[in-house]
């Protein structure tokens, strides 16, 4: 086995290089000339605009423009798209307002951008950006999910009366009202799933050029796959062909789906470097982040289960109420519905299941896909509810879960919500997990911590999930002039790894050595064609793509080896980066073979060279799954927890870099520790201001905030594609919420608390406790 | 941006004449911790910059000879954790001061910093409230002492006067069998704001408390001496129901507001729980069997 072989804990090639502060990101690039861009955002929630007057702002020294949307209209750029548009249950189409990239005549949410000032530094546009002066009409906002749809609440839209963007549903609806009919129990919750500030480390930037001689942008910026920034740019905002755009992502530090976007910023560092022929550079403030970075979850969830007398589950009701802010990001209406439904059978045997989906608005920042997008979600609510049903008819959690688990041999399964798994053994995973942790001697640890004036509980949730993504990618392998091996993909890495399990691949598929094989991403000029990373595609996608142009190359190479070596192709072997003629010591190295042919075909003979491109197309989705199990201990006295114990079993099919799957994990658990117990995103019910907008407020998790967190694998290997895999980079976010949660109601039960909400903050279950002593 | 003066002056003299001088352009600068953050986000533009660190008086720390302690100002909390006995007499006092910020933090904050800050929540100063320290202060009208819970006037305010600066905490002596603690409550383990702040400090005689002081931070605009608190304290034998009578003197004393961070109600009965749990670790401290 190679040191880059698969399945090898391969330490992150990309590590050295960021680690050391050698990395470079959007922020580290300055181009001479640049100009300084500063967004001057809207401080009311709902607001028309009256006028802006830019006069006095212009005259602050080093200002060398200040825009406006009327500005923009002139010049006939776009609105930032939606790309989804829903059928309502009644079959209209949803209400889709206008979301132009600066405020023309009223603003949604605190924080819409107003006025893009540029300067020659960063401090004048921020002088001059306090004296833009802006009249408002301020009008009364709603920013609670709760109450959006009452009658009388505030109108976000007037297109949308009671502010309901679209009413979807999804499922067997029939089936589903006759198996409630029959059930002998119906067990009922309403979850509220937080919203959450994304966060990632790099706040967002974008860094524009313009080429007047040849009409074309530069752009770079921090994204999740320029790709669709350029389609975007091109067809929706600048109205030219999208091939005017080369995007360039440089490093990125964190995406978690927030950076999939097209965002106003980008389209006005491009709209400003070709009025003023300059680069025009803007990074987000993280104050701005917050108040511009698209937000995650944000549902309340009514959830129904029916079950027969033994227990076994019948059919699954939803009705949930999804917040999308002040105006649709550009999959907003997805996440919710196809994304996150799809999953809601997870691994039982339900069968039927029924989704009613209301998107709604609120003067808020919109919503869009957070790590999980939809899935974490869904299996939220699932694994609240099954815990809440266990409860109510006496039958122990790990049983009736046990007892409803869709088994190996229905697989491939295809579930009521029409996804096809194509494999899994859920309760060989489950029964490894429970005794990893020594679930059955859990009640003498809850006695010990009882002893010590603590609530101890635990909790445990079957999660599984269902990636997503572009239906193709490409990967293209150039034997370069220096000796490397150049694989060029079409996803983008915001941290997770890739560049080494995409060595480990081309080690494995070409045999040539792990340190000669370079990973190229992130430039739409030298990769055509991208799916980017998003829905934990990368891996099993760009996988297939580099196995598919792998195998072009060794065709190629068979052919090359066989002109030079003088026999016939039939009789070229290819192994350990080596073609030979089979039964003969007579060979040539692949690097070496393709250097040849590289420099024969330069003189210009006629041999074939073995550079490839490939495009694969990827089926399936792949259905990781798996069980996370949480131990915590309350103090009742003040609401304190303390995660004391978190342990993951995981089925993401083959791990071939566990190392790196542990880290995604760990991240993912953190999230989703995050959303459980600390993060709150808090807006004031009258101003409509988002009260928790810096990290003095909005409570991210630390690294002394969680224990240490086992993860151990049991491959089911992926049967969709070839290399088995499963993608896992959602994977920790979607189990974590409700295995944390459902841990919490263990400990609290005895005092007949059946259900708390996340965020579970101190103050939440100090008040949980009250009140339940009280009664 | 303006410019800023910059001045590190030896003396104490020459600081407060120069922070007297610029009739509140002025800004007195400790470990910067609370001052470099607030103007870096505009809160506050000062002309001038007063760095006390240079005066050894602000920087110092001394045990008297009778065993009270004398802390300079702007002494950091790595320096006082560092000194050989100052833990030792008041453990409380110490980890009060300790838990304000990070390690880097410590590097540099200060308790003169944290009480003239005067934010309700500044972690160190219901600690010596409950030690009965007392403040010397110093400005051109020359040097007056008061006790610590003196100093602030509300939110971001003092009752300093114009040119007044903070020189330094004594720690009165500590008689046998004395103890304090300081238990505070954050959403989050480490690093953020207090929503509820206790300070205990006791002398038990015989099992029976002599002298008990208590302070509450982060339930009122100001850091609060509860005096009651004490009363119910003193002359028990700690037992449930003068520890009781006590938190029921601080949930009374309580005037906090109800924000993102903690309710009213929450607030409130968390102090009460906090007093109940630094009581036990003061009396441990002191000695009780
Ligand atoms: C990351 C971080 C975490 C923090 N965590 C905590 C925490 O957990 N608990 C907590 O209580 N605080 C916390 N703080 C706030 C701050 O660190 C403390 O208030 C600290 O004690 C301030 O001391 P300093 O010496 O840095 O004060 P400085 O910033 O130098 O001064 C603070 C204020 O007091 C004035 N001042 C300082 N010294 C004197 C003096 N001798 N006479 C008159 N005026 C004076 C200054 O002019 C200024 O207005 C935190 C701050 C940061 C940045």
């Amino acid at each position: 086995m190679t040191k880059f072989g698969i399945a090898q804990p391969v330490r992150r090639v990309e590590d050295p290089r960021l680690l050391k502060g050698n990395g470079a990101y959007t922020d580290d690039i300055t181009l001479p000339g640049t100009a300084h861009g500063v967004v001057l955002r809207s401080p009311h929630a709902a607001a028309k605009l009256l006028s802006i007057e830019t006069a006095a702002a212009k005259a602050v020294p080093g200002v060398l423009a200040v825009y406006t949307g009327a500005d923009l209209k002139a010049d006939g750029i776009g609105d930032l798209p939606c790309a989804v548009t829903l059928k309502n249950r009644d079959g209209s189409d949803q209400f889709s307002p206008p979301r132009p990239t600066l405020a023309v005549d009223a603003v949604h949410h605190v924080g819409t951008p107003v006025a893009f000032i540029v300067a020659e530094t960063t401090q004048a546009a921020r002088d001059a950006a306090e004296a833009v002066m802006v009249e408002y009409d301020i009008l009364p906002s709603i920013t609670d999910l709760a109450t959006a749809m009452d009658p009388g609440a505030p109108q976000v839209w007037a297109g949308a009366p009671r502010n309901v963007c679209f009413d979807w549903e999804v499922g067997q609806k029939d089936k589903v009202e006759e198996l409630f009919a029959k059930a002998a129990h119906v067990t009922r919750l309403t979850v509220v799933n937080n919203r959450i500030v994304v966060s990632s480390i790099e706040a967002r930037a974008a860094q524009a050029e313009y080429d007047s001689a040849t009409g074309r942008w530069t752009l770079r910026t921090n994204t999740q796959g320029g790709w669709g920034i350029k389609e975007m740019m091109g067809n929706n905002i600048f109205n030219v062909p999208p091939d005017r755009f080369r995007v360039i992502t440089p490093d990125v530090g964190g995406g978690f789906g927030m950076k999939l976007f097209l965002y106003a910023e980008q389209v006005l560092a491009c709209y400003a470097a070709r009025k003023l022929g300059r680069p025009v550079k803007w990074t987000s403030e993280r104050s701005e982040a917050f108040l511009s970075d698209s937000a995650g979850r944000d549902n309340i969830t009514l959830g129904e289960i029916a079950l027969d007398k033994d227990g076994k589950l019948l059919a699954l009701r939803t009705r949930n109420v999804a917040n999308m802010g002040g105006y649709l990001s550009n999959f907003a209406p997805y996440i919710p519905t196809m994304a996150g439904t799809g999953v809601l059978a997870s691994v039982y045997g339900f069968q039927a299941v029924y989704a009613n989906v209301i998107g709604v608005f609120t003067n808020t920042v919109p919503v869009d896909a957070y790590r999980g997008a939809g899935r974490p979600e869904s299996n939220y609510l699932v694994e609240r509810l099954i815990d809440a049903a266990a409860r109510e008819i006496g039958m122990d959690r790990v049983e009736l879960r046990r007892r409803n688990m869709v088994t190996p041999d229905a697989m491939p399964y295809t579930s009521p919500m029409g996804k096809k798994y194509d494999s899994g053994d859920f309760r060989i995973v489950l029964d490894a997990a429970l005794k990893k942790v020594d679930w059955a001697g859990f009640e003498a640890r809850r006695a010990a911590a009882a002893k010590r004036g603590r609530r101890r509980g635990i909790g445990l949730a079957y999660y599984l999930e269902a990636t997503g993504g572009a239906p193709t990618e490409r990967a293209e392998i150039r034997f370069a002039e220096d000796g490397f091996v150049d694989v060029y993909v079409g996803t983008q890495s915001t941290g997770q790894g890739h560049e080494t399990a995409y060595v480990q691949l081309t080690v494995d598929q070409l045999g040539v050595p792990g340190e000669k094989v370079r990973v190229k991403q992130g430039d739409t000029d030298s990769i055509p064609v991208g799916g980017g990373t998003g829905g934990a595609r990368s891996l099993y996608s760009e996988g297939q793509a580099i196995l598919v142009t792998a195998g072009t190359v060794i065709e190629k190479g068979r052919k090359a080896a066989s002109e030079t070596l003088e026999a016939a192709p039939a009789d070229i072997v290819f192994e350990a980066g080596r073609f030979s003629i089979a039964g003969t010591d007579r060979g040539v190295d692949i690097i070496a073979l393709a250097a040849a042919q590289r420099a024969r075909a330069a003189k210009g003979e006629d041999v074939t060279t073995l550079d490839a491109a490939e495009i694969a197309n990827i089926d399936a989705h792949t259905f990781p799954n798996g069980c996370h199990i949480a131990e915590v201990e309350i103090d009742p006295e003040t609401g304190t927890l303390e995660l004391v114990r978190y342990s993951v079993t995981d089925d993401v099919g083959k791990a071939v870099n566990p190392m790196i799957v542990r880290g995604q994990v760990h991240g993912g658990v953190a999230q989703g520790f995050g959303q459980a117990v600390l993060e709150r995103t808090a807006y004031d019910p009258e101003s409509g201001q988002l009260l928790s907008g810096s990290f003095m407020d909005y409570t991210m998790p630390r690294a002394d905030d969680l224990p240490s967190i086992d993860v151990d694998f049991i491959e089911v290997p992926c049967r969709s594609n070839p290399l088995g895999v499963k993608g896992a980079g959602e994977a920790g976010a979607v189990g974590s919420p409700p295995a944390v949660v459902n841990a919490i109601v263990d400990a609290l039960s005895p005092l007949g608390i059946t259900h708390v909400d996340m965020p579970a903050t101190p103050e939440r279950l100090w008040q949980a406790v009250a009140t339940a002593r009280a009664a | 941006m303006t410019d800023i003066r910059y001045l590190a002056p030896r003396t104490l003299d020459e600081a407060v004449g120069a922070f007297a001088a610029s009739q509140g352009a002025a800004r007195i600068l400790a470990g910067g911790t609370d001052l470099l953050v607030q103007m870096r986000n505009g809160a506050v533009r000062p002309g001038t910059i007063i760095d006390i660190k240079k005066i050894t008086e602000l920087t110092s720390i001394e045990e008297a000879a009778d065993g009270g302690f004398r802390i300079g100002a702007a002494v950091s909390g790595a320096a006082l954790a560092e000194h050989p006995r100052f833990g030792r007499v008041w453990p409380g006092v110490l980890e009060a001061v300790n838990l304000i910020g990070s390690t880097q933090v410590q590097g540099r904050a200060s308790p003169g910093g944290n009480l003239c800050n005067a934010s309700p929540a500044g972690d160190s100063v219901p600690a010596l409230v409950a030690a009965g320290a007392v403040v010397t202060v110093q400005g051109p009208k020359g040097r007056r002492q008061v006790a610590v819970e003196a100093v602030p006037a509300g939110p971001g305010r003092t009752n300093l006067g114009p040119g007044e600066i903070v020189v330094s905490f004594t720690l009165p002596p500590r008689p046998e069998g004395s103890g304090d603690a300081y238990l505070r409550m954050t959403p989050r383990t480490e690093m953020d704001i207090a929503v509820v702040g206790v300070g205990v400090s006791l002398t038990l005689r015989d099992g029976v408390v002599a002298a008990a002081r208590v302070g509450l931070g982060a339930v009122a605009p100001t850091v609060l001496l509860v005096a009651d608190a004490a009363r119910a304290l003193i002359g028990s034998r700690l037992d449930e129901a003068a520890v009781h009578a006590a938190a029921a003197a601080c949930r009374a004393a309580c005037n906090p507001i109800d924000d993102k961070r903690g309710t009213i109600a929450y607030r409130t009965r968390v102090a009460g729980v906090l007093l109940q749990r630094a009581v036990a670790i003061a009396a441990e401290r002191a000695g009780r069997v």
